[in-house]
């Protein structure tokens, strides 16, 4: 499931925000590493910094010191050391996202939400997406309901397809918000699966935020966050090789 | 069925008013250059219901209204010079502009047309019947509208006026010959040469009519070419029919105030078109913003959720546009029975289009900046 070597690599990170006395920092050198084929939850209260982590490591928000080194396929980049359009680039092929929200768009069937992500972002052709789409849809246990509107799903439903958004460019790193916030622990428990088997069988590495301590069976590392710093007595589980430590 | 027309019509509510806008844009674009038209079609009635389809004249001329005076003879004997024209039908024809003293004073302009007065003649036109023709054979006499005679203060016929000091006589009216510049004033070509102190071979035009009337593209062409070669000042205007008619509609409706209050009103309606698509896309892509945040976390470059607006705009001009033609249509025929009937060709309507056309693409690019504000990171705060 997983190698030795981190596949991402969040080194000394700190952000704040503010100035004078009103900067308030939300990450506090923190260092961790994340390794292929994990599902990694990074829990916290509300406020400790964990969304600000998240956007950092995905590329989203810029730190202001410290470095992310991700080695998608063997050969290590500092992601905030590219341009712009190197650094989007670098989101289409490698990361997919899941939010608290679903934002789907209402006008599109689900089919087509994992649709426009093949064609605008990869320029896949129509009929290869629609098939791509199609499978991903199967294996989320939606293939009844490929041509349903967003109005037409369950939470849970939703929430899956955002999966599927994510997943369908079978990305290295998959950064998920809150995914189960939103669904009651019957719909919440299925996406979790989903992510631990898209983890496990694609050899992902999933980072999730959240509160949610119904999730901890689940998940290979859990990392703590609090003030902006990492808990050093980490409560890893299992045979996860996840490490992190706090540099005070 | 595309993203963007998924989107359109799902979202409907939220797009009608930017239909709307570019409906009304299109719509007020074709209407005021169709009602200008329509006006301006009276500047060449006397090229449209003359039977001739070949019109000569002197050089650099603009309107039929607005030329100089030039040997007939010359005229007559190049058009008489080629096989396709039938020598018999080649004439003279005066349309002159001129001042109208009214009987108790004062002075109106008007327009002098003076055409031969027999059965076949290229440019008499066909309101003056033969019995009016006759009458107008007669020295100093002459035919108006109906409708023209409060404006020359003329009461009856048999009212004496005068036309550049020349003293004239009405001997009869005619219907739907009503002009905009000036009252049309029909008389022999005798008559017209008299007031306007032309020799007997000066004229303004000289007009022919070919054997088949398909030929008079051809050799309109040909005579043109020929006198391509010449000095500009000494080189004939030569035109088809059709050519003089829409030579002289254009020449006033640009040479003309009139052309610039169309240009006003037209880019009024473009404005409020433009305004009301730009904030209708601004909305719909502010409203789905955490979607459009949510593909830019994916990667998915900005310019292609840009693509995405301006198709949005694209297809808000096109169903715009097609809503309008029927509206169009029904307000012509209503200006219609008011007695002002606009004129709708297809190249006017296709140019409305266009010109709207760009009008949504542009208030689509405008409505871009929404996209640029929208920032993946805020999905996470």
């Amino acid at each position: 499931m997983s190698e030795d070597a981190p596949v991402l690599q969040g080194i000394n990170l700190t952000r704040s925000f503010g100035d004078g006395d009103a900067r308030h920092f939300a990450l506090s050198d923190v260092t961790l590493d994340l390794f292929r084929g994990q599902l990694v939850l990074l829990m916290g209260p509300s406020g400790s910094g964990k969304s600000t982590l998240l956007a950092v490591l995905s590329g989203l928000l810029r730190s202001d010191s410290g470095r992310v080194v991700a080695s998608p396929s063997g050969e290590s980049v500092d992601i905030w050391q590219l341009n712009n359009s190197e650094r989007e680039a670098f989101r289409l092929k490698h990361c997919g996202f899941i939010f608290q929200g679903y934002n789907l768009f209402p006008a599109l069937s689900a089919r087509q939400q994992l649709e426009i992500v093949l064609r605008w972002g990869e320029g896949v052709p129509s009929r290869e997406a629609r098939e791509r789409a199609d499978d991903m849809l199967g294996l989320l246990g939606l293939a009844k309901k490929s041509q349903l509107l967003p109005s037409s799903l369950s939470g849970g439903e939703k929430q899956r397809v955002a999966i599927g958004r994510a997943l369908i460019k079978t990305p290295q790193f998959v950064f998920a918000d809150e995914p189960t916030s939103a669904l009651d622990w019957a719909h919440g428990e299925q996406v979790i699966e989903l992510l631990r088997s898209a983890a496990h069988e694609r050899g992902s590495t999933i980072l999730v935020v959240s509160h949610d301590h119904r999730i901890l069976p689940f998940v290979d590392a859990v990392f703590h966050l609090e003030d902006g710093r990492l808990d050093e007595s980490d409560g890893v589980q299992g045979k996860a090789p996840a490490t992190a430590h706090a540099e005070d | 069925m595309s993203y963007t027309l998924a989107t359109l019509w799902f979202d409907r509510q939220r797009y009608i008013p930017g239909v709307l806008a570019v409906a009304f844009s299109a719509l007020l674009i074709a209407l005021q250059c169709g009602l200008l038209l329509g006006l301006f079609s009276v500047t060449s009635i006397p090229i449209d219901r003359a039977k001739a389809n070949i019109w000569v004249g002197p050089p650099k001329v603009l309107s039929v209204d607005v030329a100089q005076k030039m040997s007939e003879g010359k005229a007559r004997s190049w058009l008489e010079g080629q096989p396709e024209v039938d020598i018999r039908s080649v004439e003279p024809y005066i349309c002159k502009f001129a001042n109208w003293t009214k009987p108790n004073g004062g002075v109106e302009l008007c327009i002098i047309i003076g055409s031969r007065m027999n059965e076949d003649s290229l440019g008499t036109v066909p309101e003056l019947t033969p019995e009016l023709r006759m009458k107008l054979t007669e020295q100093d006499t002459i035919v108006v509208d109906e409708s023209e005679l409060e404006r020359l203060d003329l009461k009856k016929v048999g009212d004496t006026a005068e036309i550049l000091e020349h003293k004239v006589r009405l001997v009869g009216t005619v219907k739907g010959m009503k002009s905009i510049a000036g009252p049309y004033i029909f008389c022999s070509m005798p008559t017209a040469r008299r007031v306007l102190r032309y020799s007997s071979d000066e004229t303004i035009y000289v007009l022919a009519r070919c054997h088949d009337a398909k030929d008079a593209i051809p050799v309109v062409h040909r005579l043109a070419d020929e006198q391509r070669q010449k000095d500009e000042h000494l080189a004939l205007s030569v035109f088809t029919k059709e050519e003089f008619s829409l030579r002289s509609r254009v020449h006033w409706l640009t040479k003309t105030k009139a052309g610039i209050a169309l240009g006003y009103a037209a880019l009024l309606g473009l404005m409020v078109g433009a305004v009301v698509t730009i904030q209708t896309l601004y909305g719909a892509t502010m409203a789905s913003m955490r979607e459009y945040a949510t593909l830019l976390a994916l990667g998915i470059p900005r310019w292609r959720l840009g693509v995405t607006v301006v198709t949005q705009a694209f297809w808000i001009g096109v169903l715009g546009i097609i809503l309008s033609w029927p509206v169009v249509f029904l307000l012509a025929e209503a200006a219609g029975l008011l007695g002002v009937k606009p004129q709708l060709p297809i190249w006017l309507l296709g140019g409305a289009a266009v010109v709207t056309l760009i009008m949504a693409i542009g208030a689509g690019s405008f409505a871009l900046r929404a996209i640029k504000r929208i920032e993946p990171v805020n999905l996470l705060r």
